[in-house]
This record gives C-alpha cells, structure tokens and sequence, in this order.
C-alpha cells in the first residue's frame, strides 16, 4: 500500500527547535548560535567575552565537537556553566541534541546562551537550534573566498565576525572583498572584524550582544 | 556527507508512521529534492542503500528510493522577471543584479512511502 507523507525531511529537528525556541522566549534568554570552520577562534572569542560580560550578565555554554570535553573544560575555567555535546562522528548540532541538554540549565537565572556548533561550514547551516541569532567566525589565514564558497552559511547569518585581524599584515586577506561579497549574498548582514587575541574590535560584539540582551528583557516587561 | 544524517531523518519519519500504521516492510519511498537544497541525489541513494543494510528498520533489501527533482524557480525582486537561477544567489538575467527570491527549488521533502503488513516478496535477512 502507498501512504503519503508530505513532510519535510527537517521535520522532527524542527519541532525540536520550536520547543527550544519557545523556552528561549519565555525566560527571555538570548541564545546565538555560533558556527565557523574548525579553528576560526571560536572558543576563543567565547573566552574573552564571557571574561568582560561574566560581571554583567549570567551565562551559559553549549559545546558541540565531535569529541572530547576540550572546549567545555575551557569555558568552565572562566567559572560560567559549560555542557559538551559529543556528536560521535556527526557533522553539526541539531534541535533535538540542544534539547537533550536544556535541563541541565537554570533559566530562570541565565541572561545568554552560546552554543558553540561543530566547526564546519556546511552542515551546521542547515539546522535550526531555536536560536535567535546565527553568528558565523571567518578568520584570516582562511582566506577572503569562503563567503562566496560557503553561501548556504552566509546567506543565513546576520552577523559575520572576522577573526585574527591581527594578522592581516602578514597574510593577503582582502576585507573590503569580503564586505562586498557578504553584501552580495545577504545584504542585511554585517562584517565585523576583530581580534580575541588582541581584543581589537571586541567593543563593537559586545555591544551587540548587550544590545540583544536589552531587547530579550523589554520583550519580557512588554508582555 | 550530511546525507547520511539527513537520511536518519528520512528513515526515522517513515519509521514513526510504520508503526502507527502496524507496517513492518517498506519497500519504496519517494522524495522532492529541490536542485537549490543543497542534497546530492546521489550521495541520497549512498545512503539509503547503506541504510537498508542495516536490521534496525523497516526497509527492505530490495526497497526502491524515487528522487523526483523539483526545478529552481526564481522571481526578481526589481523587474519581476521569473527564471531558473543557477545558485542560491539568482542573478536576474535582465537586471544582471542577485536580486532574485527563490521560490521554488529548495525543498526537501518525503512525499510517500510504499509498504507492507506482511511478509510478500520480501527477500533479505
């Protein structure tokens, strides 16, 4: 017998999103969804802003990698909560593993939520976490090509950070390229560059994300 | 290789109706693949095959994938123009600016499956 399904492929990560989203909402937490490939400085930029916002804001971490507790371990020595998704192999976080571990979270006490999605800038792009914000790290010895390259994960990040900045001198990054680039293919998005190494930039990120934290809270006196 | 992910989800939405429906063999399934999302057909197939090898679901040995390919369509936002874009970022033909929105081409759906309550025709382990 045939039976008709129509259903879209996502459908049970995307159920699983709505659910995250919808938890997120209600306890007025801002949750950003950070991708990149592997190496870009993710962490690192997590580490230098949860050492300047830890006295403003209380914070949470979802670390996702393939293996180990590497990251979580870095993020814990700062004193904010860390918990490591191990995806064994998988290539991305998806709803369902963000869900998994939400209990472990006191929201009713948290004011932000990374997750830190598996370095690649491929798959991850394709999974909707219930994050407000998508945010992707480029960093300069990458190399200017990867926004064009990778245009499934640019175009669906409204904020592009480029990291090691500091080594522009040294290597033939373009960023007036890369702006351009970016502009073509989602113009409503922004290149910000920075360096977690040197803290160049980091003022204009922060601000951001005090600036997503402010509009978490007025939605919650507005309801 | 994130159609092999991709086909856990397949395999798993057909796997939750099966059950409600008390099938215990499937034996086709049938999707719409968009040529703009960014799933390889052939990778698809990979995968699927690999799938039916294993025990812990409901497809057959001989179970059958049906790829229908769903053509990128793409409207202009400025001359309000419709083509086929080539990529995710559609370059009008006319205006030459990416100003398209794409609006047929990036889904990826299971449309039906095929199967049964018994054991007819079933070879495999």
């Amino acid at each position: 017998m045939k039976i008709t399904l129509e259903v879209d492929v996502l459908t049970n990560n995307n159920r699983a999103a709505a659910f995250n989203r919808q938890l997120f909402e209600e306890t007025n937490t801002l949750v950003i969804n950070i991708m990149s490939s592997p190496g870009a400085g993710k962490t690192t930029i997590l580490e230098k802003t949860i050492e300047t916002l830890a006295n403003e804001f209380r914070i949470g971490v979802i670390e996702g990698d393939l293996a180990t507790e590497k990251d979580a371990d870095r993020i814990r020595a700062l004193g904010a909560q860390a918990v490591q998704i191990n995806t064994h192999g998988g290539c991305h976080l998806d709803a369902r593993m963000i869900a998994a571990v939400l209990p472990q979270f006191d929201f009713q006490h948290l004011d932000i939520l990374f997750i830190e999605n598996v370095g690649n800038l491929v798959c991850p792009s394709g999974y909707d976490l219930g994050q407000q914000h998508k945010v992707a790290v480029l960093s300069v010895p990458e190399g200017n090509d990867k926004i064009p390259k990778y245009p499934t994960m640019f175009m669906r990040t409204e904020l592009v950070l480029l990291n090691k900045i500091d080594l522009l001198p040294y290597l033939d990054f373009d960023v007036e390229q890369a702006k351009e680039d970016l502009s073509c293919i989602h113009p409503q998005s922004k290149l910000l560059p920075l360096s977690a190494k040197t803290g160049e930039g980091m003022d204009e990120w922060l601000h951001w994300i005090r600036e997503g934290v402010a509009r978490c809270k007025k939605q919650s006196i507005s309801q | 290789m994130h159609e092999m992910a991709l086909m856990g989800e397949i395999v798993q939405l057909i796997e939750q109706d099966a059950q409600m429906k008390k099938i215990k063999y499937v034996k086709k399934v049938e999707l719409l693949v968009g040529t703009l999302s960014n799933v390889l057909p052939d990778a698809l197939q990979f995968a699927f095959d690999v799938y039916k090898m294993q025990a812990n679901n409901s497809l057959t040995m001989d179970a059958e994938l049906i790829i229908h390919i769903e053509k990128a369509k793409a409207v202009c936002a400025i001359c309000g123009s419709q083509y086929e874009p080539v990529t995710k970022i559609a370059q009008c033909p006319t205006c030459l600016l990416p100003s398209g929105n794409i609006v047929e081409g990036e889904t990826f759906r299971i449309l039906a499956y095929e199967g049964s309550l018994t054991h007819e025709n079933y070879i495999g382990s």
